[in-house]
């Protein structure tokens, strides 16, 4: 406990010993603000002149501003976390400093979740550029705020997965530039395959001709399979959460994806005690 | 407090070690002397648990190394061949993080880290930034680091690698002054080295132990010894 509080303590402080910290934070801070600024004016646009968008009343706050800058605050954090992770790992590796943290006194458990609790604490940082945004609005419009924390908490679980997956990847690899690309790759992966997903055709479309008994199985199976890949796809679960909905399984998404991924991550150090 | 048996370690299908077979009394200072590529470093990275070895028993301080690593890891101050420091940080906050990691009080780490600036020589630099020390100063805040929490073993690669005469002098008395009250194991490959600061010496040439030998100046030089050892016709 004490360990992965001190790991986690000289983790975070190297963030900001290096340029990186300021680094993500600061075009973090200038994107989401100008995300911000721009759907902002959108939404003021539109609740002046409903009409002149096609709608018949104010569009809904929640659902017209709120939800877009909060899915486009998520993405942002999404594509920024290789750089935060991309050195959790790797750095030690390059520099040989793994070398003494593998033969102090630590627990493989310490140096895991000391690591990853100072990138959650990076992505708490940019989560406070989050939190001004919404105090402002907050501020003017008469909004509930547990749909401002839940749509925060939502950016925040979306992240904590991802970041997890940058974690394992930077054990994997000997330099952080491997490490961010990889990590990268594996996002856009992950992104493409949900929006793949989305185009797929319902399993009642798809005709199968001359296959008989077979056709309930295959068509169970595709139903299966393109189901997965739409809850695989991380914005899906985004959604729910930005829209101020607090459903279990978008939670537990989110918290599975980190468990498997931190999971991975213990085998990944663990497995340099294996004897050859 | 030391003892090592039939330990090899094979990376593919190259053998870095084979059979290495030696024990160390508390108290001792014992050279690991050997040529580049010996295999010190990778005896060495097996006791401190680094890596794990393909086959033998590595017993440190009463704890098999494999099986209970971090009793070990407890009980070693380890100083790898290529001093790891963050460069990053000052010198007196990577010896605190040290400290703190392991298990120094909050209330004496900073006597503690005090005390091994002092021993090491490195306190008038405490607030300077690792990254700018030059390298005699690293290697001496690399055996700072391994000092810290007073470990009785201690196991310490090639130390005055890169050091200036007068800091392999200074290196080599600070490092003789920490025996009796410490087991040290250091690896070099400069003959003079040992005969300066150990009292044994166990010769390791291509990954197996050439030979076994107090260090003292009646006895064969330790010259001959080395030249015997690694032509191969001195079966230890
Ligand atoms: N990671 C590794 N992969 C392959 N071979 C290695 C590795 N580390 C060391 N070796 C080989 O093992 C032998 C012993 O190396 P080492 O223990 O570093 O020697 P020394 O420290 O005595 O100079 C050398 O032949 C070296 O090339
Ligand atoms: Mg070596």
């Amino acid at each position: 406990m004490i360990n992965t509080w001190a790991i986690c303590k000289r983790e975070f402080a190297a963030y900001f010993l290096t340029p990186i910290g300021y680094v993500v934070c600061g075009i973090f801070a200038l994107i989401a603000g100008l995300g911000f600024r721009a759907l902002l004016l959108e939404y003021a646009r539109m609740s002046q002149a409903p009409t002149d968008y096609g709608f018949t009343t104010v569009p809904d706050f929640g659902e017209f501003f709120l939800h877009p800058y909060l899915v486009f605050a998520g993405m942002i954090v999404v594509f920024l976390s290789p750089l935060i992770t991309m050195r959790l790992m790797a750095e030690e590796t390059h520099r040989g400093t793994a070398e003494q943290l593998f033969t102090l006194p630590l627990r493989d458990r310490e140096i895991v979740f000391g690591k990853y609790l100072a990138a959650l604490a990076m992505l708490a940082v940019m989560m406070l550029v989050v939190g001004v945004h919404l105090a402002i609005v907050a501020y003017f419009v008469d909004i509930e705020p547990v749909a401002l924390v839940c749509g925060l908490v939502g950016v925040f679980l979306m992240g904590a997965a991802f970041l997890s997956l940058g974690f394992f990847v930077s054990c994997l690899t000997r330099t952080q530039i491997t490490a961010a690309t990889v990590t990268f790759g594996l996002i856009m992966a992950l992104f493409f395959a949900g929006n793949m997903a989305e185009n797929l055709p319902e399993a009642q479309e798809i005709a199968v001709e001359g296959v008989g008994p077979l056709q309930p199985i295959l068509i169970g199976g595709y139903r299966v399979i393109r189901t997965l890949l739409q809850q695989l796809a991380a914005d899906a679960h985004l959604e729910e959460l930005t829209l101020g909905v607090v459903r279990p399984q978008d939670v537990v998404y989110h918290v599975l994806f980190a468990a498997f991924f931190l999971f991975l991550t213990f085998r990944a150090l663990e497995s340099r005690n294996w004897r050859a | 407090m030391i003892e090592v048996e039939g330990l090899t370690k094979h990376y593919g299908a190259v053998a870095a070690i084979e059979d290495v077979t030696f024990r160390m009394a508390p108290g001792e200072i014992v050279g690991f002397l050997g040529p580049n590529g010996a295999g010190k470093t990778t005896t060495m990275r097996i006791l401190t648990g680094f890596a794990p070895a393909t086959r033998g028993r590595a017993t440190v301080a009463g704890y098999e190394v494999h099986a209970r690593p971090l009793e070990v890891k407890r009980r070693v101050g380890y100083l790898p061949e290529r001093v790891p420091l963050y460069e990053e940080m000052t010198v007196a906050a990577f010896l605190r993080y040290v400290a703190e990691v392991k298990g120094v009080g909050r209330g004496i780490r900073r006597a503690e880290v005090a005390r091994v600036m002092a021993r090491c020589g490195v306190d008038e630099m405490a607030g300077r930034l690792i990254r700018n020390l030059s390298k005699g100063y690293r290697q001496r805040v690399g055996l700072a680091q391994a000092l810290v929490a007073n470990p009785p073993v201690l196991i310490l690669d090639e130390p005055t690698v890169g050091l200036d005469p007068r800091q392999i002098i200074e290196v080599r008395k600070l490092i003789k002054a920490l025996a009796p009250e410490h087991t040290v194991l250091l690896s070099t490959h400069i003959l003079p080295e040992v005969a300066m600061i150990c009292e044994r010496v166990i010769i390791i040439h291509q990954g197996r132990i050439a030979a076994e030998h107090r260090v003292d100046a009646a006895g064969p030089s330790l010259e001959d010894l080395f030249l015997r050892a690694v032509s191969g016709d001195a079966a230890a």
